[in-house]
């Protein structure tokens, strides 16, 4: 039996977190066309990292303190509240006596930082906390794909219904704030769905496919020159190939499925690039 | 105050709690065309910002007695050419405060944009990036978009900055249609006298280094002594085939 046969064969196994994969790379390729054009990538560096430390915290927080956090989604909930509200911080409501980066750089130092100490005193969860943060798609429980496929819905469900207004609001929030429109309230629900999207797929993905998947579909569409529409969908399918070939690729060929999904990430990006040169 | 479109009164204008300019009354009625005027950095957009009531006011008041339009341009520099718009795009959302959330642009919408892009000459740029046009066209698609919420306010923000003379020249003549030709009340800042002097009907001079706020018709406005108090020297005014030239002096030369 070839590799591709036994791949197929076990179907049961990978059919789950495949899916989970290919929904957040759509979901996170998708986001990150905002993540580009407001040249806030690092922003969904450190709301990782942020995040991380919301995990490491709740599993300090039960053995230590021995507050209970067992479960899967009481994590979740931390890891939500950290990168929501670091997202709201650094995105929506930063300080302007400091350049933007000044303020991403130290929340992501620090929170690297923390999450190094913190992961230090851990002891029976620290295998755990290795899954949580460089991720495992390839066990990946159907819980796990419920809650991605939920957030993705509440996503797409904001998108598509103040498109306008998020677009409006980042692209010219001089005039947007001139024109009267709450451009801190549209800042705040954008980078309220990417809060809450990177968590929630940080856990099946880890956090280095998190960040590349928010940050090289879409640079490859926008390299592409399509219009500010169409990049969603073209940067969404550039996640869901490069997530679900990703996998698939890391299991015939047994390589870690994490960086074989990046990869095919920054691969996609060539072919968009020569055509940009070409026009 | 009365018939203004809108107004500050006593009004004084800054960042955080500390105040930039003080004790600033401006109105702006139908059919005005003012121009703010001062140098780089001097409070004039703080000011402008504040009248559109997007700065809070620090002291005094905002009065709007009814809701109206309002059309803005901001510094094209300000406006990120990154972003994969066509120029049709941008006009659009003009119209995007008018429609509120849930509401998508209709037919009706590309049509208002379609004509106030054929307004100011740049409607065969409709469906081309705007990152790709000329500063000219894009400047005029910030106006555009500024027209096609069919505003009865224009402020602009530096429209002629970074513009050679000629360029300068065309952007003037097509406020100045618009403001005639629609009955548009305009505010326009600008840093260059000049730019302004034959076009506006009255000046406001602001500069927050010298607590400077003056605002009166032109000709009181282009007048020595208001001039001086804006320059800190002296500054003349002369007519050269209809057009006036204004210029700095060793003192001896004034109006």
């Amino acid at each position: 039996m070839n590799a591709l046969q036994e791949f197929l064969s076990a179907r049961e196994i990978w059919e789950v977190p495949l899916a989970a994969s290919v929904v957040a790379g759509a979901l996170l390729g998708a986001l990150g066309v905002y993540v580009v054009l407001r040249r806030t990538v690092f922003v969904s560096a450190a709301l990782t990292q942020l995040s991380t430390l919301g995990l490491v915290l709740a599993l300090l927080a039960e053995e230590r303190v021995h507050i209970e956090t067992e479960h899967a989604w009481e994590q979740l909930v931390v890891a939500i509240l950290f990168s929501v509200g670091g997202a709201l911080v650094l995105g929506a409501f930063r300080s302007r006596r400091l350049p933007a980066e000044a303020g991403v750089g130290a929340a992501w130092v620090t929170a690297s930082a923390l999450v190094v100490l913190g992961a230090s005193q851990l002891v029976h969860a620290a295998h755990d906390l290795g899954g949580m943060v460089f991720g495992n798609a390839v066990a990946v429980p159907a819980s796990d794909l419920v809650v991605i496929l939920a957030v993705a819905g509440i996503c797409l469900l904001v998108h598509a219904l103040f498109a306008k207004e998020l677009a409006f609001a980042s692209f010219d929030p001089e005039t947007a704030l001139a024109l009267g429109m709450k451009v801190r309230l549209w800042d705040a629900l954008l980078f309220g769905t990417i809060g809450l999207a990177i968590p929630v797929t940080a856990r099946a993905l880890g956090a280095l496919p998190v960040f590349a998947f928010l940050t090289l579909p879409a640079a490859a569409a926008l390299l592409a020159r399509v219009r500010f529409r169409t990049a969603f969908a073209v940067a969404a399918l550039i996640g869901v190939v490069a997530a679900g070939g990703g996998y698939v690729l890391s299991w015939l060929w047994e390589i870690p499925t994490g960086a074989t999904m990046v990869a095919i990430a920054g691969v996609l990006m060539v072919p968009a690039a020569v055509s940009r040169s070409r026009g | 105050m009365s018939g203004a479109l809108i107004a500050l009164v006593g009004a004084a204008v800054g960042y955080g709690r500390r105040p930039l300019i003080s004790g600033i009354d401006l109105a702006v009625a139908p059919g005005d065309f003012l121009a703010v005027v001062g140098p780089n950095g001097g409070g004039k957009t703080t000011l402008v910002r504040a009248l559109l009531g997007a700065l809070p006011l620090l002291a005094g008041q905002l009065l709007r007695p009814r809701p109206i339009r309002i059309g803005y341009v901001p510094q094209r520099e300000h406006v990120d050419t990154i972003w994969p718009f066509t120029a049709g795009e941008v006009a659009l959302l003009g119209r995007v405060p008018a429609l509120g959330p849930w509401r998508r642009p209709g037919a009706a919408d590309r049509e208002a944009v379609r004509r106030a892009m054929a307004r100011v000459g740049v409607d065969h740029v409709y469906g081309l990036p705007y990152g790709e046009l000329s500063g000219g066209q894009r400047q005029r698609t910030l106006i555009a978009r500024a027209l096609a919420g069919e505003p009865e306010l224009l402020v602009l923000d530096e429209p002629t900055s970074g513009m050679d003379p000629a360029a300068e020249l065309a952007t003037m003549d097509l406020l100045r249609d618009l403001h005639r030709d629609n009955a548009l009340a305009i505010v326009m800042v600008s840093h260059r006298l000049e730019a302004v002097a034959n076009y506006a009907r009255s000046l406001a001079f602001v500069d927050k280094d010298k607590a400077l706020f003056r605002m009166g018709a032109l000709d009181l406005m282009l007048r020595p002594e208001a001039l001086g108090a804006l320059y800190g020297r002296p500054v003349a005014v002369r007519e050269l085939e209809g057009r006036r030239l204004v210029y700095p002096t060793d003192g001896e030369d004034r109006r």
